[in-house]
């Protein structure tokens, strides 16, 4: 009995110890820096490696590991190696804070990347906030993320300016007037649907049935014959990649053939992977297209595929520009935390592949006026999208 | 919108066939097993989900025929079922058996991190090599692989059934099943027995996620979670570890579901099938297809819960280990390591919650993590949409969590054993569907932000000492509650339950009223610890407590003992602990957490310190 109460106190004191000595440890993983002499300047990223959404911070990571090399062959930071501090939050609140407690207390650290979902990124914000460490939320297009205070920013597009582009899409581009909505049930597809409402009632059309689905869902047969029995005439998906593509196949085989417009979420070589088939002819627009003829787009698509074997897409691009985005920001105002806060208020010309050129609203802390290209699946790729061709006659009669 | 005309009905009936069907290829694999070893068996899901990957390199990499393709799978899963059973269960065969439940979910963890690992987490596209022709029904249409699923599950079901009725073996297994220890005694090798099953279950388990991979023309390490729920709900509406009954039940869930959708929108599915299956159990308490002769499950006397000596800490030990806990922010100044500890105290008032109805009184709590989110719900909008102080909000919540609580689960008060666990797994999953459709109340998806910060004469406590003392105080008076409360003849009493509850009946104990009086304080509790989370975090919505939470809160009690005061605290410690000690094994953490996981069970089934 006595050697259990020892196994046991030891396995708590063990627990602290190593805990105590993780506090000071050395950052979990860390890339070759340029010019390994000189201290490096260190950003920190909390986002998800294991667990559900474990397939989010792959694609991040990819991003992160071109913007790294380029950043760092171009002489990294005024002359110091750029680093990634990637940290494994699996998303989940608790690590959240526990990892922002930890990259606020250590000094190396100038700023920090992500998380993925509201639900753990937000959480977080207040320790950012109170500390006086930007945490740049790159994908968090939930619409109180930056409100928590003047450390919080993101670029992540706003669905203000994004949901209209889509309702233009639909109604003005392809005639569409009466059209149906399937929208993911989170903050981000709750918020996009409003708008996409509001607007495409103000250019003419009508919503006549919205369907919110949880995350998980694979099967949408049933919801389809609730949008079916709207009678629309277009179809609108607020949707990631993997659960379009399953709507966009279940929709084809219940008959459903009107023309399918998508948010910029499904642009992805996955998309068309798990789609298959289904999803030729599905509209999109996105602010990033490797077909986008700027030289910027161009180096960062031809970089990624000769490193990676594979088509960049929205999340690894994000995580690129966003990584770009600071190292630009730091080289002007110097690796110290309020430097980096000021000089993202101030930043005008930063190049992006998202953006083209990026500039904060200092306000509200977001980038406004992002590009948008209207793509079509063609021959089971993402192609430009030719006004006048067979959808817009089909969806003119 | 509401449809009137037939023709939709059809549709939404058929649809709901087609995927009750696909709900049915899991549900006979749990069943089966469920029949012969009395297990949930959490790993199913996983096992589905190997089958899959397995069958993605049949097809995609090495370009096997279709046939060849699903005799690798059978096979390849079958072996692994037996493994598992070798490795996990076997040497927990004389444990509680909870202990079993607890290695299963050990053993999906280790087997999801696993693919994870090979295989990347990006999802990945499973072409079915089937002819595309469809059949249309109604305004709908089905294929051919609709009817391969319909074909393998009807069809696994009569092999079964044959099976079990007219060989030896067949034999050997309904008689384990009635009796082990009585067909051990006849001869009967119950390991052989049991690997059987393992092994049948798991290859068509592995068929199955072959299937659906094709169905979907998707798969993904995390395929199984999700899957292995609506199988064990669906076997449960049928009856559990009745083969024919998980049928039927799989087509009337995927009914139910379809219904639903119907009736109310796409959002509200998952929330129409929890609230049948509720009514189901209560209505029809051992499924709906069970024989009305069968007998009634037996009491958890002595069997579920540990047969162990608890290690009784020395009060000088507790008083010193409660001082140095109290002064660690003099001594350490690092806010990682508060924030890690803090975090584990917030957890631990969780397991405190939920050690004391799942421990003491024996009613398995699979959805601990709906208190959590009625507490922080409660106290976030009474301080922002009621201008209640946050320092009344937070112990009112506690009320209120308590209240909504005990509400909730009652109907669950006279079911027994793993109807209790899945009944409360569906209260979990309904508090969460509520707070996401209830917009009014709760800004449903958009979440509640904003949530200001404990605060003492305006000024806020956010700091890592106070992030840290603050739980640790409020764990500490609940514990001592809890320990006076366990020791006095409120204690005995809900033991008693446990041990036997017709005993305790015949006794004069109004059961009713003492597991009511569990559930209010562990949800007081809970909703407390719920509301300081909301605090501390400033935003919260449905997923901030998400169903995995309640699995780790149950993983947190088993491990440190059920019905053990300071083992939930050290069993919270430990398992908020473990992730972050090996952080620096970056994705290789949680597989690595999973392990550690299966031998503290393999090598202290009743809990580090052991059952009170």
């Amino acid at each position: 009995m006595l050697d259990v109460i020892a196994r046991s106190a030891a396995l708590v004191a063990g627990t602290l110890a190593v805990l105590t000595a993780l506090g000071v440890a050395q950052p979990a993983r860390s890339q070759t820096a340029a010019d390994p002499t000189k201290e490096p300047v260190v950003i920190g990223v909390s986002g998800p490696l294991t667990g559900a959404y474990a397939q989010y911070g792959a694609q991040w990571q990819r991003g992160f590991d071109l913007a790294l090399e380029q950043v760092n062959a171009s002489g990294g930071v005024q002359g110091r190696p750029l680093r990634v501090q990637f940290e494994d939050s699996q998303s989940d609140p608790k690590q959240t804070v526990a990892i922002a407690r930890k990259f606020v207390a250590d000094s190396r650290i100038v700023a920090e990347l992500g998380d993925f979902t509201s639900a753990a990124s937000m959480a977080a914000s207040p320790i950012y906030q109170n500390a006086g460490l930007v945490q740049f939320g790159f994908t968090n297009s939930h619409p109180d993320f930056t409100k928590t205070g003047d450390f919080i920013w993101s670029n992540a597009l706003n669905q203000a300016e994004e949901m209209p582009v889509l309702a233009d899409y639909a109604v003005s581009a392809l005639g569409g007037k009466r059209i149906a909505l399937l929208f993911i049930n989170n903050d981000w597809g709750r918020t996009s649907k409003d708008l996409f409402t509001k607007a495409a009632k103000e250019r003419g059309a009508e919503v006549v049935g919205a369907e919110g689905y949880l995350a998980d869902e694979k099967d949408f047969r049933s919801a389809l014959v609730r949008v079916r029995d709207t009678k629309p005439d277009g179809i609108a998906l607020i949707s990631y990649y993997a659960d379009g593509a399953q709507i966009t196949r279940q929709l084809r085989e219940a008959g459903l053939s009107q023309p399918v417009v998508a948010a910029g979420s499904v642009y992805s070589p996955k998309f068309l992977e798990l789609g298959g088939a289904a999803v030729e002819g599905v509209h999109t627009t996105t602010p990033f297209f490797p077909g986008d003829p700027r030289p910027e787009v161009q180096t960062f698509v031809s970089a990624y595929t000769a490193k990676h074997g594979i088509d960049p897409d929205a999340y690894s691009s994000r995580a690129y520009d966003a990584l770009l985005l600071l190292a630009t920001v730091i080289r002007q105002s110097g690796p110290d935390r309020k430097a980096i806060r000021d000089g993202l208020a101030t930043v005008k010309d930063a190049p992006s592949v998202v953006y083209g050129t990026v500039r904060f609203d200092p306000q509200t802390r977001r980038v406004d006026k992002p590009f948008s290209t209207r793509l079509v699946v063609k021959n089971g790729a993402f192609a430009l999208w030719q006004p006048g061709s067979t959808d817009a006659a089909k969806a003119a009669n | 919108m509401f449809p009137t005309s037939f023709g939709p009905w059809l549709d939404y009936t058929i649809n709901g066939l087609v995927i009750g069907n696909i709900y049915a290829l899991l549900a006979v694999g749990l069943a089966l097993i469920f029949g012969v070893s009395h297990l949930i068996n959490f790993a199913h899901g996983s096992v589905y989900m190997v089958g899959a990957y397995i069958g993605w390199l049949g097809i995609t990499k090495l370009n096997l025929p279709l046939p060849v393709t699903f005799a690798a799978v059978a096979v390849g899963c079958g072996l692994l079922g037996a493994v598992i059973e070798r490795v996990g269960l076997r040497p927990l065969r004389n444990a509680p058996r909870i202990a079993p439940l607890l290695a299963t979910i050990g053993l999906s963890v280790v087997l999801d991190q696993s693919a994870q690992l090979l295989f990347s987490p990006d999802p990945r596209a499973l072409p079915t090599q089937l002819p595309s022709w469809r059949i249309a029904i109604g305004g709908g249409s089905i294929g051919a692989l609709d009817l391969l699923i319909a074909g393998v599950g009807i069809g696994s079901a009569a092999l079964l059934y044959g099976f079990l009725r007219f060989t030896r073996l067949g034999w050997a297994v309904r008689a384990t099943a009635l009796d082990r220890d009585a067909a051990q005694q006849c001869g009967v090798d119950v390991d052989k027995v049991n690997r059987t099953v393992f092994a049948i279950a798991s290859a068509l388990g592995g068929v199955s996620g072959l299937l659906v991979g094709m169905y979907y023309n998707t798969i993904d390490p995390n395929m199984g979670f999700q899957a292995g729920l609506k199988g064990i709900v669906a076997q449960l509406i049928g009856g559990v570890g009745n083969v024919p009954g998980a049928i039927a039940g799989s087509l009337l869930l995927g009914l139910i579901e379809s219904y639903g959708i119907a009736l109310f929108g796409t959002s509200y599915r998952n929330l129409f099938a929890f609230v049948a299956l509720i009514l189901i159990l209560v209505l029809r308490p051992n499924g709906l297809f069970a024989k009305a002769r069968r007998l009634p499950p037996e009491p958890l006397t002595g069997t579920f819960i540990a047969p162990s000596r608890p290690l009784v800490l020395p009060g000088w030990l507790i008083g010193l280990l409660i001082v140095a806990a109290l002064a660690l922010p003099f001594a350490v100044q690092q806010p990682y390591l508060l924030q890690t500890l803090g975090n584990a105290w917030l957890y631990a008032l969780l397991a405190l919650s939920l050690t004391l109805v799942a421990g003491t009184v024996g009613q398995v709590s699979l959805g601990h993590a709906g208190l959590l989110a009625i507490g922080a719900y409660a106290s976030a909008l009474l301080a922002l949409d009621a201008g209640i102080p946050v320092l009344l909000a937070v112990p009112l919540a506690g009320v209120i969590a308590a209240a909504l609580g005990t509400a909730l689960v009652f109907p669950a008060f006279r079911l027994r054993g793993h109807y209790v666990s899945i009944a409360t797994l569906a209260v979990g999953e309904i508090v969460t569907l509520v707070i996401l459709n209830w917009e009014s109340l709760t800004r449903g998806p958009i979440g509640v932000t904003g949530v200001p910060p404990l605060s003492v004469a305006g000024t806020p406590l956010v700091s890592g000492q106070w992030v840290y003392w603050i739980p640790l105080v409020v764990l500490l008076v609940f514990a001592g509650v809890q320990t006076r409360l366990l020791s006095s003849h409120l204690g005995r009493t809900l033991r008693a339950i446990r041990e036997d509850d017709v005993a305790a009946r015949s006794y004069g104990v109004d059961l009713n009223r003492y597991k009511g009086l569990a559930f209010a304080v562990a949800g007081f509790v809970a909703g407390v610890g719920g509301a300081l989370m909301a605090h501390f975090y400033s935003y919260i919505n449905h997923e901030t407590f998400p169903a995995p939470v309640s699995m780790l809160a149950l993983t947190m009690v088993i491990l440190g003992g059920l019905g053990n005061v300071a083992g939930a605290v050290l069993g919270a410690v430990v398992l908020v602990g473990l992730p972050e000690l090996f952080r620096a094994a970056a994705e290789y953490r949680m597989l690595i957490y999973g392990v550690v996981l299966l031998l503290l069970i393999r090598f202290r089934p009743q809990g580090l310190l052991g059952t009170v």
